[in-house]
């Protein structure tokens, strides 16, 4: 091959990329939920803390899941049998919980609500749900006992409160007690139709030692808006108004944090693309927070491929799968500034929008979802 | 013991070859208890529940530092269930674990960590977080037993992790039928659950002790179609009570795809993450050793290291030592499981242990 054809091959791969080859719509309701087989429960508790459960099912039975664990802090169950070469092949449902490792415990709960329900890897006498689980550090905050944190019973309100539809945002499930670079933090989601039908969800608790925002406080990863979802946030070049101080990102000096995801599509996929898929959609942490993947933040992102549509009927499964792993990232991204839109100032953390009123004052609450 | 084989075989004569050039390299004598409690500040506690009437068992083993020890994984089986592997992992924050629990339940075996980590929380151990609060560091893997005779139901939940936690001590480990080896099964016979140790005695790497705790729940089997021990050979201190090998009596395993061997290997040295990862992965070689096959698509094999650190030596140039001592204890401790565990008949629930089925080998 001569050097023009390695140009020109290159060229059409970039076009194709750069160019809207696959159109970018939001789904329906904007939320992981637009992917057909997943459904989103939350458990909020009383004192800023809770878990989401996101179950997923094709056919009656679980889908493939993959996994990226980058952040140096993490608190995980069963992320080992992710690994493409291990036996299980099938996730039925992903815990994000607060509680530190303590929040843990709301997997087992879950694990009783799809036992109960039938739902699992088969075994001989009855069913093992798998469910993978990854935590974030909320314990103690803003006066709430350290002991009050999920546990099992979080978990199975979670799981029994699960349904496809509209999902709630801010301060709910493992969002509840979450804060972001010094301002609150919380529960985000955000959804992206492609063509063909594919269809790319992503849904993140953020709860960053890192920030969303620039010095003047515009979100870092404002520009990729589709459809006006961000309510026409307004750019600011003056950093917050007289009398507001942009808060420091470490309060108190302890840096206790994570930011935890799960994304999803409605393509089937092997434990190898998923697994390739939470890597690319990981670096939509990176360009929605800034730093990100701190040995503080035990940041970890899981990939569901729900199935209803093949990879062999979207041409080279390489490039699909290149597409569906660059909109998991942007999904992912998007999912986290609605996360900071969508959260309320709590008697100890400032929302980013009481924070900047004027890049919001355009922005009606609740009303882009 | 078994000298008749090793002196009539060629096979043998190449296992003598090879436990004289271990002895060579790095000479060895178990610990005074030949259990994982030799290392100073390792605790071990066990809770078992064994439904009498079906014959079925399950348990949770959990293996205390109070002081912290720094860990490190290897999860090389094909069925894991698994707590707080990632934080092991060299480049993440948290360096030492408080306690690993091993647990049957498959991964409804998880919930015996919930309990290990409240029963903690309440002794004031684990990572510190601020204002004087702590979040215990419990890495926890599960095997498969469920249903085997009880009803599938009958699992270690949080109550066993915290019964199993508020028990442990220093001093003998029980084998056998015990904690998470209850339920186990090794190749179509009863497993269970083994410990043993190692005292390093040769060069600058005497007085480290090294110690493994194991429930052998394995889809291959431990000793040969004549019977025979394939960790036999590495026998310290005559403390494998067999008498001769017994000719053919084997049974083939039911089920090649629900298992799990899980293991802890505790050393006193003063290990970094990374080597206590490289500890944990030359120690699951003693797995290889004793279990044939191993690591199988059905076996979620995972072997945990705690480095407890009270011998402060720089063990930078003695890694290759600990880590060769860890695999050939954690291979002792296999046989230990096997010729501990015992036979249940009840009813419709019947698995014979290898001394039932190797009655002249065992002295026991």
């Amino acid at each position: 091959m001569k050097a023009s054809d390695v140009c020109a091959v290159a060229f059409v791969v970039l076009s194709a990329v750069a160019s809207p080859a696959w159109a970018q719509v939001p789904g329906p309701n904007n939320a992981i939920t637009d992917v057909p087989g997943i459904s989103v429960g939350h458990f909020t508790g009383h004192s800023l803390t809770g878990t989401t459960v996101v179950r997923a099912e094709h056919g009656g039975q679980g889908v493939a899941g993959g996994v990226s664990q980058r952040g140096g802090a993490p608190g995980t169950r069963e992320t080992d049998l992710l690994k493409p070469e291990n036996m299980v092949q099938i996730v039925n449902a992903i815990t994000l919980s607060g509680g530190s490792a303590y929040g843990l415990a709301a997997a087992s709960g879950v694990m009783q609500c799809l036992e109960s329900q039938g739902v699992g890897f088969p075994v001989p006498g009855g069913v093992v749900p798998i469910v993978p689980t990854a935590i974030l550090f909320d314990p103690g905050r803003c006066g709430a006992p350290f002991n009050s944190r999920p546990n099992f019973s979080f978990g199975l309100n979670a799981c029994s409160a699960a349904r496809s539809g509209p999902v709630q945002e801010g301060n709910v499930g493992a969002g509840a007690g979450a804060v972001s670079g010094g301002v609150k933090g919380g529960l985000g989601t955000a959804s992206v139709v492609l063509d063909k039908g594919v269809i790319v969800g992503a849904i993140v608790a953020v709860n960053s030692v890192g920030s969303t925002f620039d010095a003047n406080g515009n979100l870092y990863a404002a520009p990729l808006e589709l459809a006006g979802e961000f309510g026409n946030l307004i750019p600011i070049q003056s950093g917050p108004p007289p009398g507001m101080s942009r808060p420091a990102a470490v309060p108190g000096g302890l840096l206790r944090n994570t930011t935890i995801a799960v994304v999803a599509t409605n393509v089937e996929l092997t434990k190898t693309q998923a697994t390739k898929i939470a890597q690319m959609a990981d670096d939509g942490l990176a360009r929605a927070i800034k730093p990100t993947h701190t040995p503080y933040d035990g940041d970890t992102v899981f990939a569901l491929g729900t199935g209803r549509i093949s990879m062999a009927s979207l041409g080279d499964p390489a490039f699909a799968e290149y597409l569906i792993g660059s909109a998991a990232a942007d999904a992912l991204s998007r999912a986290v500034v609605h996360a900071i839109l969508s959260a309320d100032s709590t008697s100890c953390e400032k929302s980013y929008c009481d924070l900047f009123p004027n890049a919001c004052r355009n922005r009606k609450k609740g009303a882009q979802k | 013991m078994i000298r008749d084989r090793r002196a009539s075989s060629s096979a043998c004569a190449a296992a003598v070859f090879t436990l004289v050039s271990v002895s060579a390299s790095w000479a060895q004598t178990p610990g005074p208890l030949n259990a994982i409690t030799d290392v100073p500040g390792i605790e071990v506690g066990q809770y078992t529940s064994t439904d009498a009437t079906s014959g079925g068992g399950t348990g949770t083993t959990v293996v205390v530092s109070r002081a912290g020890a720094v860990g490190g994984v290897s999860q090389r089986g094909g069925a894991p269930g698994t707590r707080e592997t990632d934080l092991l992992r060299p480049e993440n924050l948290v360096e030492k674990v408080n306690a690993v629990v091993l647990s049957g339940g498959s991964a409804y075996g998880l919930a015996a960590a919930d309990g290990v980590m409240l029963c903690l929380e309440g002794q004031g151990i684990g990572f510190p977080v601020g204002a004087g609060h702590v979040v215990p560091i419990v890495p926890s893997a599960i095997l498969f037993d469920p249903g085997r005779c009880a009803p599938f139901s009958s699992r270690p939940d949080a109550s066993f992790g915290m019964a199993a936690c508020q028990l442990a001590r220093g001093g003998p480990v029980q084998q056998g039928n015990v904690g998470a080896g209850a339920g186990a099964r090794s190749g179509g016979s009863k497993g269970g659950l083994g410990t043993a140790s190692t005292v390093l005695t040769a060069g600058s790497s005497a007085g480290i002790v090294v110690g493994a705790i194991v429930a052998v729940n394995s889809s291959g089997r431990t000793f040969d179609t004549a019977g025979n021990f394939y960790a036999g050979f590495l026998e310290l201190g005559n403390e494998f009570p067999l008498v001769s090998p017994a000719g053919a009596d084997v049974v083939p395993p039911s089920n090649l795809l629900q298992n799990t061997t899980i293991a802890v290997v505790a050393t006193s040295a003063k290990l970094t993450k990374a080597q206590a990862t490289k500890v944990a992965q030359m120690a699951d070689d003693g797995l290889a050793r004793a279990i044939k096959p191993s690591h199988g698509v059905g076996d979620g094999d995972t072997i945990f290291v705690m480095a407890t650190g009270t011998d402060t030596r720089d063990a930078t140039n003695l890694v290759s030592a600990i880590g060769s001592a860890a695999a050939d204890t954690l291979s002792r401790a296999v046989v230990h499981a096997i010729l501990a565990a015992d036979s249940i008949h009840v009813g419709s629930c019947n698995v014979r242990s290898y001394c039932e089925q190797f009655p002249d080998n065992c002295a026991r």
